[in-house]
């Protein structure tokens, strides 16, 4: 098993840099730099910028030096060698939007917020199996809660519980338990209502199944048959969605942190686009791309502790 | 169902109740709570060029001299600088500082904390973008482009501990307000090179100002709290917090929740309703909302088809329609400062624009409705193109255009819209050959950077990097120029209106359409607020009286 995850990891690496060059050569390509502004600079000002963050640099391969026939610098003075040495060395760079700021320190002053209110919403997740009031609220909401975009369900809950009760505040996040609870609902509702759906369905189809059957007429006790017999035979399909629906979670909603003023990762998904915040696009590709792989090992190590047939190799 | 959702409730219910006795501490009327809006991108006064970052950074920091923002002129005023002297023809500005400011950690404020910061904001090497504020001084723009190293040559200098020197040039006229930019804060040289990028941080920051930031949670929250050692008049208010939520509709129903004490955007879709209360407050800003005409691009190449467009422009219909109380007009200078002119600038005559229609060689074909072609070659009058960058209000307005020219003058405008990004290079991308640009027209708007006419009229000189309309006439740029360094209010003030006639009346390369409103919301409770067009708040001059049981 140690071996396994350990070969996954290896085989990551090279995932991680291909994913992170794909990543560069997008970004290069989208019209607009970072410090392109409806106000124009003076030339003399933006050369003194670019040079600052070697944005003056070619982008892949340094055509001037090959004539001056400096062989090394071709393929090193380029942003491209500047920005995957800094990234072998863990340096994501500064960011070019929050100047001064690194786009490491932005990410894990945002990051763990995240990761924080996403244990909240995967804590509804835990309960659902155990709690049969959650399972039937979740069913009742199961439909409404992958229809409704999460924007709507936040605002209602606003309205509701905030506005027309003021028993929960409308937003915000440090100070105390009620400034959790409905950003964690509305980001919660979704993943528990596609869980439900899905373990739902696939329960159905294994009860139909010639072992449960078989369970069944050596007289096994029904409370047994369904949880040994259907229940874990039935969470595959839960388990392979759940990997990425996790990384998901932990990752944020911007909508939700949006909605509710939350200082989480989400926003920069979003808004380091906007901005052509290139080192901090990166930076979060790059943590999301971590999260999903890890989830995506830990899926399958899931399987072969739930299903014998699979084998870890 | 009934049962589960009871259940639900009840959970809920039980939750709040434990909860309600450990919400946030009392309000007094000691703690205002402020919503920035957004994250200050950076509170480092060389490197910060947001309106945020400023506003923070002027609760922080005072520089040599201020905005009076109570009076309707905004008056400089002094500040760390108790005087000055304009000499050599106005060339020369000499600052005598006051000798009892002090940094938070208790040294006194120098001269060279001046010349230091000043001259860091033209140094190479700090990037700054506003280096370009201080290029009126001698030898700054070569110093930072590299081609002077000796800063000695610079007219800037701490000639001892409370004399600041400036030479420029050559005299401009609005060189005083430069002196009021917050980006040119005195700065603690040895703070800056003990910390580096990390000396804004809480921990390490040092200011001068009434406030002193003790906290920053990144996106979300930072504190100011009240300098006992401020040299100027102590503000009432010990503590403010700043909170940065970006969502519009959440501040609103936090304020309505007395999360908030004041916010300062107002989400659109609320302002009919909020309206009618009286903590809600509307003013003007210093900037104006224009359309752009691409002057070298057929066939809007022609005067006279540029007149007609500008002539057929129902402008209350645009801004009612956007219900923010924008003000409509025909003037490049806004409203509230020197220069204005409503007279100035085509209003809604469409007999006449139909005029200029012919004028510009175009035959009137009536139909069902109108339409035109080319009195020579018999062409239709192609389909111009308007661009704008997503967003709703411009959205509304393009269409609104769209439908005014089509209805006023028959002319058919396709629109465009861009990713804001993508919009500045298509602009800044226009250059290299205006004629084959794919748009007639754009959208852009401009913020006072400070309240003086030069700042919107330098725009449009034929060399302006600023100026997409490919426009260029040297008798705009002569007038301009010369009303820059005249001191004479009513010759500064003749001569940009004879600028602007040429701008917007001879050669119509621009339509100004509004000047933009601001919101505003504060609590009654809240004193000494008031609207003002550079939108500042100066959180030592106000107040709270909170009912308090």
């Amino acid at each position: 098993m140690l071996l396994f995850i350990l070969k996954r990891l290896f085989i990551s690496i090279p995932v991680i840099f291909i994913l992170a060059t794909l990543t560069f050569c997008i970004m290069r390509v989208t019209p607009g730099g970072p410090f392109d502004k409806d106000k124009a600079i003076p030339p003399e000002i933006k050369a003194n910028i670019e040079a600052k963050y070697h944005l003056d640099k070619p982008t892949f391969i340094n055509t001037p030096a090959f004539y001056k026939k400096k062989w090394i610098h071709v393929l090193t003075e380029t942003q491209y060698f500047y920005y995957m040495k800094g990234l072998a060395q863990g340096d994501l760079g500064p960011s070019y939007k929050y100047l001064g700021r690194s786009v490491t320190d932005i990410i894990l002053d945002s990051l763990p917020v995240s990761v924080e209110l996403g244990f909240y919403a995967a804590l509804i997740l835990a309960a659902y199996k155990h709690n049969t009031w959650i399972d039937n609220a979740a069913m009742f909401t199961a439909i409404s809660g992958i229809t409704l975009p999460s924007f709507l369900v936040a605002a209602l809950l606003i309205y509701i519980f905030s506005i027309k009760m003021a028993w929960l505040p409308a937003g915000l996040w440090d100070g105390g338990w009620e400034y959790k609870i409905l950003p964690t609902i509305a980001l919660g509702l979704r993943p528990v209502a596609i869980i439900a759906r899905l373990m739902r369905t696939s329960m159905l189809d294994v009860i139909k199944a010639d072992y449960v059957r078989t369970a069944r007429a050596k007289g096994l006790n029904e409370v047994w048959v369904i949880l040994k017999h259907v229940v874990k035979n039935s969470l595959i399909p839960v388990i392979t969605i759940s990997g990425p629906l996790l990384a998901g979670i932990i990752t944020g909603s911007f909508v939700i942190e949006h909605v509710f003023a939350i200082p989480g990762i989400a926003k920069h998904f979003i808004l380091a686009v906007t901005n052509r915040d290139y080192t901090l696009i990166m930076g979060v590709t790059l943590v999301y791309a971590v999260l999903l792989i890890i989830a995506n090992i830990l899926v399958d190590v899931f399987y072969a502790l739930v299903d014998p047939r699979i084998k870890l190799s | 169902m009934k049962k589960i959702s009871h259940l639900l409730f009840l959970v809920l219910i039980s939750f709040t109740l434990l909860l309600s006795c450990s919400s946030r501490s009392k309000l007094t009327n000691d703690t205002l709570y402020f919503n920035l809006g957004t994250e200050p991108p950076s509170l480092d006064p060389s490197k910060a060029t947001d309106t945020t970052s400023n506003l923070v950074i002027e609760n922080l920091m005072d520089n040599l001299t201020d905005y009076d923002i109570s009076t309707p002129d905004l008056k400089i005023v002094p500040k760390v600088a108790k005087s000055w002297k304009i000499t050599e023809g106005g060339k020369v500005y000499t600052f005598t500082l006051r000798d009892d400011v002090l940094w938070t950690d208790g040294k006194k404020v120098t001269a060279q904390d001046f010349e230091y910061s000043w001259r860091r904001l033209i140094e190479p090497a700090t990037a700054a973008e506003y280096a370009y504020f201080l290029f009126d001084i001698k030898n700054a723009k070569a110093f930072n482009e590299g081609k002077i190293k000796d800063f000695s040559k610079v007219g800037i200098k701490a000639i001892n501990d409370h004399t600041f020197q400036i030479t420029l040039e050559s005299p401009v006229s609005y060189f005083l307000h430069v002196s009021t930019f917050s980006s040119l804060s005195p700065l603690r040289k040895d703070v800056i090179d003990q910390w580096g990028d990390r000396w804004t941080d809480p921990e390490h920051i040092v200011t001068n100002g009434p406030f002193k930031l003790t906290h920053w949670k990144h996106d979300y929250q930072l504190t100011l709290e009240r300098n006992e050692n401020y040299y100027g008049a102590k503000g009432k208010l010990k503590k403010v917090e700043c909170f940065m939520i970006v969502e519009q509709s959440t501040a609103l129903s936090l304020y309505q929740t007395r999360k908030l004490d004041i916010i300062t955007q107002v989400p659109t879709l609320d302002i009919p309703k909020l309206k009618q209360t009286p903590e809600f407050h509307s003013g003007n800003f210093l900037s104006t909302y224009y359309i752009g005409l691409n002057t070298k691009k057929a066939p809007l190449n022609n005067p006279y088809v540029r007149k007609a467009l500008a002539s057929s422009i129902n402008r209350n219909q645009i801004t009612e329609m956007l219900q923010k109380g924008d003000i409509p007009t025909s003037s490049l200078i806004p409203m509230g400062m020197q220069g204005y002119n409503p007279d100035l600038g085509y209003k809604l005559n469409i007999e006449q624009a139909q005029e200029w229609m012919k004028k510009a060689g175009y035959e009137k074909k009536e139909g069902n409705t109108i339409s035109w072609v080319h009195s020579k070659t018999k062409e239709p009058f192609p389909t111009i193109t308007f661009i704008y960058n997503t967003n709703e209000a411009h959205k509304t307005i393009a269409e609104d255009l769209q439908a005014q020219w089509k209805k006023n003058l028959g002319i058919t405008m396709a629109i465009d819209n861009q990713e804001w990004k993508v919009y500045n290079n298509s602009l800044q991308g226009s250059h290299t050959s205006p004629e084959t640009a794919p748009f007639h027209l754009f959208r852009l708007g401009w913020n006072a950077d400070y309240p003086d006419p030069d700042n919107f009229m330098s725009l449009f000189t034929s060399y302006s990097d600023n100026n997409h309309t490919h426009w260029g006439n040297s008798k705009f740029d002569s007038l301009t120029e010369k009303a820059k360094v005249i001191l004479d209010k009513t010759k500064r003030v003749d001569m940009y209106n004879k600028a602007q006639k040429i701008l917007l009346e001879e050669d119509t390369a621009i339509i100004p359409l509004y000047v933009y409103a601001h919101q505003s919301m504060w609590r009654d409770e809240v004193k000494g607020a008031q609207m003002n067009p550079l939108d500042r708040w100066y959180f030592d001059q106000l107040w709270l009286e909170r009912n308090i049981k």
